[in-house]
């Protein structure tokens, strides 16, 4: 369900901040192009705050339940992903425009549709380490964080590997919540499971050597691991 | 000056142009002498000039004589050309000079004759001013006033003539120089010529002078330094030779004040120090023994603050003395914490002080205070301290001794000094909540054993303590006192309320300490003489009707005693002993010789205490109240222990070492193992400088080699460190290859 819009009193969807930028787009492109640049624009200030001019954690859950998607789901990640979103739980206008444009989504209708194929697009391999980085950094709330705490990791995982390796996902999380020896995570070990997902044979860790470069916490997962099953 | 009468002229008769021609020819011809001539004769000559020029103006004929004033100047000037070319050397100068100055004085009076001739409308008034204007110059005042056409022209022909003429300018070029380099040599030379010449050309104009002076000045001066530069550094210190570029350059300055155009002190100050220092910046700066590793540990404040002022004028100079300078102090720093160096960890503490002093002075004495200096100091030290993972706890031990026994005595001023010191490395300490926690053992037992010097001491160090840090860190050192202090006051509240009942038996000072702030250690309890459990029982009662659901624990293995013991020729002494070793002696009142096992039985002491205890009993020289069988160093389970009733003292009060401080100075000797964090860090880092990208396997084989003197690092550990460097971004894995590390910094 759509918000009350009455909030813009004109159609016109340029602000006085950004209409000299909104000039240049639009002289740069054709009349269509500007037709569809102008539905973005009003796309966007239909769900964002008055206030801040952004899209906030509220206006994005109105934008799920518009797309019909769980706010939880991995394809709103990805959604941010293509937008290169900053920061967690908003859409500034630029990051709007930069993903729709690029998804050739002018309205909800289209944005719903465009969703699968921006799915396939993430999954491709190449493209999926970098969103898999990326899920990461925006997890980064505050401005030095560097690492983050084990419970949002695990959701992470879930969220962002559970529907490709399960399994290992599964191990790793409990190990995570049984250990006592990390609290946090930082990007070269979450880089590391990833990496580690793709290389090792599941289940017998075969092939892994811990005289190896591997991050330290995923020796000893895999410790843990081959204690369990003994 | 001659008076000058004013006579009436009359007016001559009309003639025609053959009058003006011959009037011309005489003024020629005067003029002419005038050039020629000394001043002495100036004022007659003048005489008859003014007559034909006043007759020349009273014909009308101004145009003739101008032009042919040009040509009179300019053959003039030729024949002075030559003549100058024959002359050579300091005479040539002195003759051009000579000739200049009659040349000045020749074109004022042509001036005044062309004035003259000019002018139609001569009013009497104007022929004095005219008059008084040629004397005036005559004297010798060169008043520079608005330069006249003839001025101008008098100039130039002057210029073009002479000192553009090429023999002379070569020469010019050539000799002025030669004298300053004379004057460089030692020699006297007269500047006085100098300053005229300098004077002339720059009367023609800044260029003149650049071109003919200072130009082949400034190149004669750089072939000079070099050598000079070159010859001094072969055979000087790096001390005496700054000092002669010192005086160099203020040479340098002084001859530029005395007889140029102040536009060149840059220059040749520049040139100074180019050759003299810009180029031996290096060379000076790191000299053996004389350069400024040399000057730091000899403290030559004034050879570092000439340093310092000379090098300043560098562009890099100063940063290579500060970069110089901070490498030092990190190597002295590194070799003063290592480990096999450390013996006495007080006076490795002090010898920080001192080196931290020793620094500050010649901040202060020889960079004037510089802040980028402080700042690179600072730096140094940091990183040396925090080398040795100890170093915290040694300060804290510094400040232990200090506290206990080195500012006894001394004054207010004194202690507040030696506190701030002990803060100002106390600051460089990365690792301060170490420091914190072996400073809060260390004060446990100051307070407990009731050694600290002063009360006020203390107080003032965990003030500056909390100014730097927070009261986090310091809330609860200062809660020690206060328990402290209200224990006392529980005592006397004690023996008012219940001292009548216990009469004779001993004296309880016990100090009522809530359990989280002081206790590292878990509660361990004994067995209590029953005289001690008597009180000790009473006082239990006592607190906990007075402060409700609150228990009591005896810490028994932190407790002392004073005994009075009696000795076989009734010798008394008073025995300052710990909680365990007075269970032990007590038991020596209703029997001896009593065996290992039975000690253990009776007072419950633990093994490794009690072990211990009995050793300080039985087996140190001086304080061996009791005897052991056998006679030896360790205590089994099969010694027997007897009252010794020889022990003799020539102290009335003997200490026989409280557990509390024997336990706390082994558990701080104990600890030989090094904490290999810092120097796996430290390898890693070295070794990934060096290679800029290394495989894993190769790094962790290159670390342990390069550790392997010290100790055999632990592979796990290994990789902590480098994840825990790739997290602080000093290194990170490859893209493409997952094993490979590089280095980023």
């Amino acid at each position: 369900m759509r918000r009350a819009s009455s909030k813009k009193a004109s159609s016109n969807s340029t602000t006085s901040t950004n209409s000299s930028a909104m000039d240049l787009f639009r002289s740069a492109t054709g009349k269509a192009a500007t037709k569809e640049l102008e539905r973005i624009d009003q796309l966007f200030y239909s769900y964002s705050n008055e206030s801040s001019g952004m899209i906030d954690p509220e206006g994005i859950e109105y934008l799920c339940s518009d797309l019909e998607v769980e706010h939880t789901d991995v394809r709103i990640l990805m959604l941010a992903w293509k937008m290169q979103a900053e920061k967690q739980g908003y859409f500034t206008l630029e990051e709007w425009r930069k993903g729709l444009k690029a998804l050739h989504a002018d309205t909800i209708v289209k944005l719903k549709k465009a969703l699968p194929e921006l799915e396939n697009e993430v999954r491709r391999p190449s493209n999926y380490v970098e969103f898999y980085s990326y899920a990461f950094r925006y997890c980064l709330t505050e401005e030095k964080q560097k690492s983050i705490d084990i419970e949002s990791i695990c959701e992470l995982l879930e969220l962002v590997l559970g529907s490709q390796f399960p399994q290992q996902v599964d191990l790793f999380v409990q190990y995570l919540k049984t250990q006592v020896d990390y609290k946090v995570i930082n990007m070269d070990q979450w880089m590391g499971f990833y990496r580690f997902c793709n290389e090792i044979s599941f289940p017998d860790f075969n092939n892994y050597d811990e005289e190896l470069a591997w991050p330290l916490i995923l020796d000893n997962f895999v410790d843990w691991v081959k204690s369990k099953q003994s | 000056m001659k008076e000058f009468q004013i006579e009436a002229v009359k007016p001559p008769k009309l003639v025609g142009v053959e009058v003006a021609e011959k009037s011309w020819k005489i003024l020629e011809h005067q003029i002419l002498v005038i050039c020629n001539h000394n001043k002495s004769n100036h004022s007659l000559d003048l005489e008859e000039l003014d007559r034909n020029a006043y007759k020349m103006a009273w014909h009308k004929c101004g145009e003739q004589p101008y032009s042919g004033l040009v040509s009179i100047l300019t053959s003039q000037l030729e024949k002075i050309a030559t003549s100058l070319e024959d002359y050579d050397g300091a005479l040539f100068l002195e003759e051009l000079v000579r000739k200049w100055t009659a040349h000045i004085r020749a074109v004022e009076v042509i001036r005044h004759v062309h004035m003259y001739i000019s002018s139609t409308n001569k009013t009497k008034c104007t022929y004095v001013q005219i008059i008084r204007n040629v004397h005036m110059y005559m004297d010798g005042s060169y008043v520079r006033t608005e330069r006249t056409p003839v001025h101008e022209l008098g100039l130039d022909l002057w210029r073009d003539n002479i000192v553009r003429r090429f023999k002379i300018q070569e020469r010019l070029k050539y000799a002025l120089p030669e004298l300053v380099q004379r004057e460089r040599r030692g020699e006297v030379i007269n500047r006085g010529l100098m300053s005229n010449f300098v004077k002339m050309l720059l009367f023609f104009g800044t260029p003149v002078y650049r071109n003919v002076f200072e130009a082949p000045l400034l190149n004669v001066s750089h072939g000079f330094y070099r050598g000079e530069s070159q010859l001094l550094i072969k055979s000087r210190g790096c001390g005496d030779y700054l000092k002669e570029t010192e005086k160099r350059l203020s040479e340098e300055i002084e001859r530029v004040s005395n007889y140029m155009d102040r536009m060149t002190e840059r220059h040749l100050i520049n040139i100074v120090v180019d050759y003299m220092i810009q180029r031996h910046v290096n060379k000076l700066a790191h000299m053996k023994n004389s350069g400024f590793i040399g000057m730091l540990m000899d403290d030559k404040y004034e050879d570092l603050a000439r340093m310092y002022a000379l090098f300043k004028r560098t562009p890099n100079g100063l940063g290579v003395i500060r970069k110089g300078i901070a490498a030092h102090i990190r190597n002295i720093g590194t070799q003063l914490t290592e480990p096999e160096r450390l013996n006495d960890p007080v006076d490795f503490v002090q010898g920080l002080l001192d080196k931290r002093d020793k620094y500050d002075k010649i901040i202060n004495l020889a960079f004037n205070n510089d802040k980028m200096f402080q700042d690179a100091f600072n730096s140094s030290f940091e990183h040396f301290i925090n080398l040795n993972p100890r170093d915290p706890e040694f300060m804290s031990l510094f400040v232990d001794k200090k506290l206990r026994e080195g500012l006894k005595g001394a004054s207010k001023e004194e202690v507040e000094i030696v506190l701030d010191k002990v803060m100002r490395l106390f600051r460089y300490l990365k690792e301060k909540d170490i420091f914190e926690k072996h400073y809060k053992q260390h004060l446990l037992k100051r307070l407990l054993a009731n050694t600290s010097v002063s009360e006020d001491a203390e107080r003032s160090l965990i003030s500056k303590l909390k100014t730097e840090c927070g009261s986090q860190f310091t809330s609860k050192l200062q809660g020690m006192f206060i328990e402290v202090k209200s224990s006392g006051d529980t005592m006397k509240q004690f023996y008012e309320a219940t001292g009548h009942e216990l009469g004779d038996g001993p004296t309880l000072a016990a100090r009522v300490l809530k359990t989280e702030s002081w206790l590292t250690q878990s509660t361990t309890t004994c067995n209590l003489p029953s005289e001690i459990l008597t009180v000790a029982d009473r006082f239990e009662t006592y607190y906990s009707h007075s402060r409700k659901r609150r228990r009591v624990t005896w810490q028994t293995n932190m407790g002392s005693a004073d005994i009075i013991a009696t000795f076989g020729d009734g010798q008394k002494h008073e025995l300052h002993v710990s909680t365990y070793q007075m269970c032990v002696l007590m038991l020596f009142n209703s029997g001896d010789g009593l065996s290992y096992k039975e000690i253990e039985k009776a007072t419950n002491i633990s093994t490794s205490d009690l072990k211990r205890c009995l050793q300080s009993l039985a087996c140190i020289k001086g304080k061996n109240v009791l005897r052991k069988e056998p006679m030896s160093k360790d205590i089994v389970e099969d010694d027997m222990f007897f009252f010794n009733d020889k022990f003799s003292s020539e102290f009335y009060k003997v200490d026989v070492g409280t557990m509390v401080e024997f336990e706390f100075e082994e558990e701080t000797r104990k600890r030989v193992k090094v904490d290999g964090k810092h120097e796996i860090e430290a390898a890693i880092v070295r070794i990934m400088k060096a290679q800029r990208a290394l495989d894993h396997r190769n790094l962790v084989s290159e670390v342990t080699k390069k550790l392997q003197s010290r100790f055999s690092p632990d592979r796990v550990e290994i990789k902590k460190r480098i994840e825990s460097l790739i997290e602080r971004e000093y290194l990170k894995r490859d893209k493409d290859n997952s094993e490979l590390y590089r280095y980023l910094k």
